[in-house]
């Protein structure tokens, strides 16, 4: 299959076939993000729906690099966007892509899902909690730290070091 | 713990997006100035996108407690109708076929009709839930295109920038962001827009960028979506809308980056 830069590249160009090609390829992944944070098929599908019309939309949002990692990124701010409107949280993911090392980040898009899931399954349970309350639940840290009675700079400590050990395990995995 | 090592937890806090909105500018104003944070940065990322593929998996596990049967087709032809219009299903013309038992079921549907107008309400209940939220989403992209605006004014009258002049106006380039800063651009003829060009460091052809058109002033202000410190040169041109692959007009100008 085409990579994601080519694809977009003709979605660019308004290509139908080539934004049809994107769907499939990446629908599940935006579907799974939404259901994950929003917790119901309806909302998932409506946020599912709402990102890919954005790529249609505004193609030049994105430049090149991890596509994977973009359509998350979009996909989790749509959804933090649900969230607000419902007041549960005030965060968001910068949605720029990184300015360096597009190529290791390239890397860690090619990981399947069950191989990440294993190595967050790895961490310890406290920095796993807060790693997967913090990316899906939208809670900022201040709120991760009053939901779990831990203290705000150990919240944060967790978080790094849950993160550095996180990317770690998946560099066994992946060749960076 | 030292100062520094606490703002290495807030960088780690910033790449998994837990940072209200203060903060996280905060630390991002921080990393333009940081090599080592800027580093920890590059080093977690990698990690927080891996953390949101881990999603689909829930999709894949159909054991799992927490499982979700994946969209159906229903949404992608939702999807696809709504980018091709002209394109869709021809929906199939059934024959009306008048049941025996008519009366009787008119006498049922009469009975049905408090139901309905029950779930009818329910359904516009629905669409004003549904109208609230892209309010809502709405309300959240003008702020952030707002906070962009404000980002290129703050690039564009900076001291650090550095402003390259051109016949219309200006390119001006802070860190890794790249603006055209256009004053007296005439108007493109009817069914023409202007399109940026960006030559990236090494290579040999023009990549084509974003396209506009000024307001009635001649004024346009458009950020490059590129990374400035990989672009050797700029150029624009006059093109059809929607743009073109390569330049089909003389340029207006071409600018090599020092």
């Amino acid at each position: 299959m085409e990579d994601a830069d080519r694809l977009m590249a003709r979605v660019r160009n308004r290509d139908a076939a080539a934004f049809e090609a994107l769907y499939d390829a990446n629908h599940r992944l935006v579907y799974g993000v939404a259901f994950r944070m929003l917790g119901d098929t309806s909302s998932a599908e409506d946020v599912t729906q709402a990102v890919f019309l954005k790529i249609w939309s505004s193609p030049n949002l994105f430049v090149s690099g991890n596509f994977a990692g973009w359509i998350v990124r979009i996909t989790r701010n749509r959804c933090l966007d649900v969230l607000r409107s419902k007041s549960r949280t005030n965060v968001e993911l910068p949605e720029q892509q990184p300015d360096d090392d597009p190529l290791e980040e390239r890397a860690f898009a090619s990981l399947e899902a069950a191989q990440v899931r294993s190595a967050l399954k790895e961490l310890p349970a406290e920095q796993r909690d807060l790693i997967e309350l913090g990316f899906f639940g939208g809670a900022t840290h201040e709120e991760l730290a009053r939901r779990t009675g831990v203290p705000l700079g150990t919240v944060k400590t967790r978080i790094r070091t849950g993160l550095r050990r996180l990317r770690a395990s998946l560099e066994r995995t992946v060749t960076v | 713990m030292n100062a520094h090592q606490s703002m290495l937890d807030d960088v780690a806090a910033y790449a998994l997006g837990v940072l209200p909105a203060a903060q996280a500018q905060a630390v991002a104003a921080h990393l333009e100035t940081c090599e080592e944070c800027r580093e920890e940065y590059r080093l977690l990322r990698p990690a927080v996108t891996a953390i949101g593929l881990s999603a689909e998996a829930c999709l894949d596990a159909s054991s799992a407690a927490d499982s979700v049967a994946p969209p159906g087709s229903l949404l992608k032809k939702r999807i696809m109708r709504q980018i091709r219009p002209n394109v869709g299903e021809m929906r199939a013309v059934r024959p009306i076929v008048w049941p025996a038992y008519a009366v009787a079921a008119a006498c049922l549907l009469v009975a049905l009709a408090t139901g309905i107008f029950n779930i009818s309400l329910n359904s516009e209940l629905r669409q004003n839930q549904a109208q609230l939220a892209q309010l809502a989403a709405h309300n959240a992209q003008t702020t952030r295109e707002l906070a962009y605006q404000r980002t290129a004014l703050a690039d564009l009258v900076s001291p650090d920038s550095q402003h390259y002049t051109v016949q219309p106006g200006e390119v001006v380039r802070h860190g890794t962001r790249l603006y055209l800063a256009m004053r007296a651009l005439p108007a493109p003829p009817k069914g023409k827009v202007y399109q940026a060009w960006t030559l990236h460091n090494g290579a040999k052809l023009m990549s084509p960028s974003v396209t506009f058109v000024p307001n009635r002033n001649g004024v346009a202000v458009v950020q490059l979506p590129v990374n400035a410190s990989q672009i050797a040169a700029v150029a624009l041109s006059v093109e059809p809308e929607g743009g073109s692959k390569q330049p089909t007009s003389t340029p207006t100008f071409v600018l090599k980056l020092t």
